[in-house]
């Protein structure tokens, strides 16, 4: 082992404290970005045109909104938003103040996918519903996230993988975590020993989300 | 105000108008419709009459263009939400594809309309258990129902309309994705639940059979207007316009026997004294015997093509299609007198079938 990666050997301790920096700002911005996502998400079902509580000028703001924050390619926003994050965390450096950029980075996406995942609630379940006397808070609580938990669950999947990937492009800029173990010491270094090793790391996160998430999906789809 | 109370459903004067841009559609016109309490009244037309548009206005899942609708003795347009949702509990809906929750049990499913209310969940239960041993579905109550068959899904949304002991049931092509055994169970279930807990049932159909086999009352429906109404007897007996003959004769295949007829045998080589008659017998099944008496007495000879018994609304009703051979002046000036009897005939000829529809 000392032979194939010697620099790796040298740095366990950093290995371990980068992955826990990874794993803290994945989960960190995917809990506030699920809030957001879903809030987000279920505002642009509800006031669609035909929603069940249509308004079309809330509607086509949100939805302009949404996919303007996601045209900024998140390197840029990791640049742009640095203001927001001093006044905020007070530091633009570090695993917590990174979490700005990513939560701005992921939950219009997010979102998005919420929004793809609960159009595909079947439309008849929902007028079934109304015509129950559902008012539409219970319809948003007992049909809309019920009805479409799984493929929520899917799409947080696919988010938190994303969202892996964004923490080491926040990495290389000086949040910490894998992806500056990877480029600012295994690249920077010519160690690519180390590189490698934090690309394995990042695989087995995400094989590991991946594997929880599926597990996750069986117990909840009733098909 | 006595007229009101005998009522469950008026709608007055009703329109819906869609309004999708350049496309500008007239769903409903100016419909009147009144449904008694504890009947079971048929809606019949094709797609896209607007039938569905049509009594979504009763509980206002569509807002009317124009019109009055009182459901249950309330104008339900000058409720607000909250009262309008508590009237739409007591006007319950079935569709023609379940519209059944699959992340929830069959017992969640059918104790859906009860959550958030001010029932226990011990009565949740026990309701839900009730409903679903009515319609037959007791051992079912743990499965998802993607694990069930059709007819069972529609039970299922049967038991869930009635878990808000509603007073009107509106039962959207229920029947329609369902085989025909399946869909006769189905409507046996809905005749036992008119019948025992006198729930008024508005049924939406394209097949006369369906109307046939329930209900008491029948409207035809054509490009957003009723065109014909009235006791399903006499709207199937004595049909006035041409659609509601063409439903008739479909359903009795009447319509397929007269064209396999005349696609053998033409009307216009018979001889002098040939005739291809059309019989309709209302009532004692007994009657065709009439016939067989009334040839004999006049000597023709009757061949017959076609025959068909059916039972509207209870009562027995006879189609026969034959060829008359002989003395016809004597025989129909004869059978023209058992029309009051509820023998009706009519010669069949190529100008009166040109037409398609037989009348
Ligand atoms: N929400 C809607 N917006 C626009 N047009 C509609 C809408 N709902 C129904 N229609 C139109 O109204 C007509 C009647 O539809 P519908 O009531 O569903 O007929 P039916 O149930 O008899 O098949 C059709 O032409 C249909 O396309
Ligand atoms: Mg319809």
């Amino acid at each position: 082992m000392n032979a194939i990666m010697p620099n790796v050997m040298a740095m366990k301790g950093e290995f371990i404290q980068a992955t826990w920096e990874t794993i803290y700002m994945t989960l960190m911005s995917a809990i506030v970005s699920a809030v957001l996502g879903l809030l987000v998400g279920v505002l642009l079902v509800v006031t669609q045109p035909g929603g069940i509580l249509e308004d079309k000028l809330t509607y086509s703001v949100v939805d302009k909104l949404v996919n303007l924050l996601r045209s900024i390619p998140f390197i840029i926003l990791l640049a742009v938003i640095s203001p927001l994050t001093k006044f905020l965390v007070g530091t633009t450096v570090g695993t917590t103040a990174s979490l700005v950029p990513l939560i701005f980075g992921i939950f219009p996406f997010y979102a998005r996918q919420v929004q793809n995942a609960l159009l595909d609630v079947d439309h008849g379940v929902i007028e079934a519903a109304e015509s129950m006397g559902s008012s539409p808070m219970a319809i948003i609580f007992r049909i809309y996230l019920r009805e479409g938990l799984a493929d929520i669950i899917r799409v947080s999947i696919v988010t938190i993988i994303s969202l892996i990937g964004l923490t080491t492009m926040a990495g290389a800029i000086g949040s910490g975590g894998l992806g500056d173990v990877a480029i600012n010491i295994g690249y920077a270094r010519f160690e690519n020993d180390i590189t490698f090793m934090a690309m394995i790391i990042i695989l087995i996160l995400v094989f590991a989300v991946q594997l929880i998430g599926d597990w996750i999906v069986r117990r909840v789809e009733h098909n | 105000m006595t007229e009101t109370a005998a009522n469950a459903i008026e709608l007055k004067n009703t329109s819906v108008h869609f309004d999708n841009g350049d496309q500008q559609i007239d769903a409903v016109k100016n419909v009147d419709l009144t449904v008694p309490r504890g009947d079971i009244y048929g809606i019949i037309g094709y797609s896209g009459a607007g039938k569905s548009t049509l009594v979504r206005v009763i509980n206002l899942l569509q807002k009317p263009t124009a019109g009055t609708v009182i459901v249950n003795n309330q104008k339900i347009q000058q409720l607000k939400p909250v009262e309008l949702r508590q009237a739409r509990k007591k006007v319950s809906m079935i569709f023609q594809h379940f519209n059944l929750m699959k992340s929830r049990t069959v017992q969640g499913n059918v104790e859906y309309p009860l959550l958030g209310t001010k029932i226990s969940k011990a009565d949740r239960h026990a309701k839900a258990e009730k409903l679903l041993k009515l319609v037959g579905l007791s051992e079912y109550a743990g499965t998802y129902p993607g694990q069930l068959s059709g007819g069972q899904k529609q039970r299922v949304a049967i038991a869930r309309a009635l878990a808000s002991d509603p007073e009107i049931l509106i039962s959207d092509e229920a029947t329609s994705a369902l085989d025909p055994k399946t869909t006769k169970s189905i409507l046996e279930l809905l005749k036992q639940l008119n019948r025992d807990l006198n729930l008024t049932i508005v049924l939406i159909t394209h097949e006369m059979q369906v109307i046939k086999s329930i209900c008491h009352n029948v409207a035809v429906m054509d490009a957003g207007e009723i065109i014909e109404r009235g006791s399903v007897a006499k709207v199937f007996t004595e049909p006035q316009q041409k659609l509601t003959n063409d439903f008739v004769e479909t359903s009795t295949n009447v319509k397929e026997a007269i064209e396999r007829i005349t696609s053998t045998i033409k009307i216009s080589e018979f001889k002098a004294d040939q005739e291809l008659m059309y019989f309709n017998f209302i009532g004692n099944s007994t009657k065709q015997s009439v016939v067989s008496e009334l040839s004999q007495k006049y000597g023709v000879d009757v061949n017959i093509l076609f025959a068909n018994i059916d039972q509207i609304d209870g009562e027995n009703v006879g189609y026969m299609i034959a060829i008359i051979t002989g003395d016809l002046a004597g025989f129909n000036g004869a059978v023209q007198q058992m029309k009051t009897e509820g023998v009706k005939t009519r010669i069949l000829t190529d100008e009166t079938l040109k037409g398609g529809d037989g009348q």
